[in-house]
């Protein structure tokens, strides 16, 4: 065969493989309902955009975006789902896509939202109101947890454990913080810190020890070790961080480092808590149920559709809907259903229900 | 007068259309075909809001920056070099425009300076490359590693908000219904073309990265070439970063995380190469990209699994890396 012929055939192959990778995505489409492929400009039902975060490692993240399309499904609405993929840049592209799609609200976790000015500018220009989950942005709805409350809540529970166990004799106090998350951050991680100080008054201030953990455990077991060899006689260590992953990703490190004989960590979010691989030594976290936040939003969501759009809320201090924390011991949490079953059960309880309700009250 | 024949070393006279359908043979051929494929698939997918305005505008502003960078890392990949830091440089780059200009500070003259940034980068990878014969990857994941680390050492919490409205105007607007910064572009990717078919330096950059043992006893300066083209590599990256503050009005310390491997795998789809220096015409890498950019795109409106654009962009690599070595590799070029 002729080099000419060859080439002739690899570009029919080349061509071929384009349209058939094409048309095996096509044989799976995800993450809408109700037609979504219709432009929601040419149709009455009212229709939400729900961009899930797509940061690595956090599984809660797209069983947002399942719980809000069982929500949307139980109201009769379209639902068209996109990830941020973690990157600002996508997020920015994705508000121009739900913006062309003509979609009556948005509801979003954006975990970089350095970029969240301009598609506020977006949306606000389209005339599209916006649920943001956590992280707050002037003009949208902001529903988060109570994040204060949070911190100081997960600090005393690890003060109190600490007191218990080893007379408030600790060698170190390990901060896993985020601070990209800003006050989010000194809200959780520097509440807790305090909150262990409060409760163990006579650890010296030499003792407290931050790294950065970037809020992932791949980043906190990265970086947590540096600070395990600058302590190499701690005996006694607690660890409090900006999140479970934060946490566990120190305790992990622990664990590699042959240094995990007297270590006790107590996370924020609860997202490590549940389930069967929860870390030994994570005695404990203040568990959101971050995959509910769209049972709140949805709460906001009825009153828009019903054209009785609530006044904008959207700060920490004065959110929209505000989740109440719920502290728990790893003991009590394996008694409450891991994160798919949460969400299958939320999905069956009545409108207006939150994993609040149904795991934390009880 | 009678007509000379013609020698050995004349090129053969072709005939102007023969000429430029000559021109699509080879990689730029095939990616041609798979785009033409791409845009049809769209259109009986999603429907003519394929084409609209709308759609043809957040394709083109997904697609400009990533463009006009690729374009430039182009240089250093003709010239047998590749540059891996230039997804750590778009970030830096834009992580010091961004932190400089909410100082108060004149953002044309903080755009000199993000430029000059991204000349001394460029200058160092070159000195370690050229003058201490060190391995490319090596060294320029050492800048990638090096760059990610610094925007995180700038950027320790929030960063601050520098929406530039005309700079957004020009990221985000059109002209005559077609994205400014994809014109933007499209112009720098033509005028590369030009520069690396047409002209000596071109030739000079090509010969560099096909045999630079050959080029030099030819009297070419290899390490002038590569030092010019890794500098050229790390300039494109800074004003990529300068464009995406631009666009989204910010840059957090992860801007630009994997962006070579994006930039990367559309060049070697549009017929570049990682591993072999003075293959590939930025033609084709405008086309790789739009391959990408147009299914991506596809994915995003008909709200797709976003996971399969990975798959399905590593098929279409694989596959090109394979037509590559079917019609002859090397010998074919």
């Amino acid at each position: 065969m002729t080099h000419f012929t060859r080439g002739r055939l690899a570009r029919l192959g080349l061509v071929a493989v384009a349209a058939a990778s094409l048309m095996l995505a096509g044989c799976s489409t995800v993450g809408s309902t109700s037609g979504a492929s219709t432009d929601s400009a040419t149709d009455s039902t009212f229709t939400v955009g729900f961009a899930v975060g797509g940061q690595p490692d956090a599984d809660w993240q797209d069983l947002q975006g399942e719980v809000a399309k069982g929500l949307a499904e139980q109201r009769g609405w379209n639902f068209v789902e996109l990830s941020n993929d973690n990157s600002e840049a996508t997020a920015t592209k994705n508000a121009d896509i739900f913006i062309q799609k003509g979609v009556n609200m948005v509801m979003m976790f954006n975990g970089q939202p350095s970029a969240n000015p301009v598609i506020a500018k977006k949306y606000a220009d389209a005339g599209i109101p916006v649920v943001t989950f956590d992280i707050a942005q002037p003009g949208w709805y902001f529903v988060g947890v109570d994040n204060a409350t949070a911190g100081t809540d997960g600090g005393t529970a690890l003060g109190n454990l600490a007191k218990s166990k080893w007379n408030c004799q600790v060698d170190l106090v390990i901060s896993a913080e985020g601070t990209a998350a800003g006050q989010i951050n000194t809200w959780r991680t520097g509440n807790a810190r305090d909150a262990v100080k409060k409760v163990c008054p006579n650890i010296p201030e030499a003792n407290y020890v931050s790294y950065e953990a970037d809020g992932n455990l791949t980043t906190s077991l990265a970086n947590a070790p540096g600070v395990f060899a600058a302590h190499p006689d701690a005996k006694n260590i607690l660890v409090v961080g900006l999140n479970d992953q934060a946490v566990v990703g120190a305790l992990q490190a622990a664990t590699q480092l042959g240094r995990d004989g007297s270590i006790m960590g107590w996370g924020q979010d609860g997202g490590l808590i549940t389930g069967a691989n929860v870390d030994p030594h994570l005695a404990g976290s203040v568990m959101y149920f971050l995959e509910g936040y769209p049972a709140e939003a949805f709460k906001i969501a009825d009153e828009i559709a019903a054209g009785k759009a609530p006044a904008v809320k959207d700060t920490g201090t004065d959110p929209a809907a505000s989740v109440q924390p719920c502290p728990v011991t790893a003991a009590q949490a394996a008694a409450i259903p891991n994160i798919n079953d949460r969400v299958s059960q939320l999905a069956a309880a009545p409108q207006g229900t939150t994993e609040y309700d149904l795991f934390c009250k009880a | 007068m009678t007509a000379t024949a013609p020698t050995l070393f004349d090129d053969p006279v072709v005939p102007p259309l023969r000429r430029i359908l000559n021109s699509f043979r080879g990689p730029v051929g095939s990616i041609s075909a798979t785009l033409v494929v791409t845009l049809l698939v769209g259109l009986i997918w999603v429907g003519p809001s394929f084409f609209s305005p709308s759609n043809i505008q957040i394709v083109g502003v997904s697609v400009a920056i990533p463009l006009i960078v690729g374009v430039m890392a182009s240089f250093a990949l003709l010239a047998g070099v590749v540059d891996l830091s230039i997804g750590s440089m778009v970030g830096f780059g834009a992580v010091v425009f961004n932190q400089l200009v909410a100082t108060g500070m004149n953002a044309w003259l903080v755009a000199l300076i993000t430029v000059g940034v991204g000349v001394v980068v460029g200058l160092t990878n070159a000195f370690v490359i050229v003058r201490f014969g060190a391995e490319p990857l090596a060294v320029t994941l050492g800048m990638l590693t090096l760059l990610r680390g610094l925007s995180q050492v700038v950027v320790v919490s929030a960063p601050p908000s520098t929406l530039i409205e005309p700079l957004y105007n020009v990221t985000q607007g059109a002209i005559a219904g077609f994205p400014t910064l994809l014109l933007i572009g499209i112009g720098v990717t033509l005028i590369a073309a030009g520069i690396v078919s047409k002209t000596r330096i071109g030739r000079k950059v090509q010969a560099v990265g096909g045999d630079d043992r050959a080029a030099a006893r030819a009297g070419i300066s290899v390490s002038k070439v590569r030092v010019i083209a890794l500098v050229a590599s790390s300039v494109g990256a800074a004003v990529g970063g300068i464009l995406y503050v631009g666009q989204l009005g910010s840059a957090s310390n992860v801007l630009g995380t994997g962006l070579e491997f994006q930039i990367y795998a559309a060049l070697m789809i549009g017929g570049y190469s990682i591993t072999r220096g003075g293959v590939g015409n930025p033609i084709g890498g405008l086309l790789g990209l739009l391959v990408v950019a147009g299914i991506t795109n596809i994915l995003n409106v008909t709200f797709t699994d976003p996971n399969y654009l990975d798959l399905i962009t590593a098929i279409i690599l694989v596959a090109a890396v394979l037509v590559d070595r079917f019609r002859g590799g090397d010998a074919f070029e």
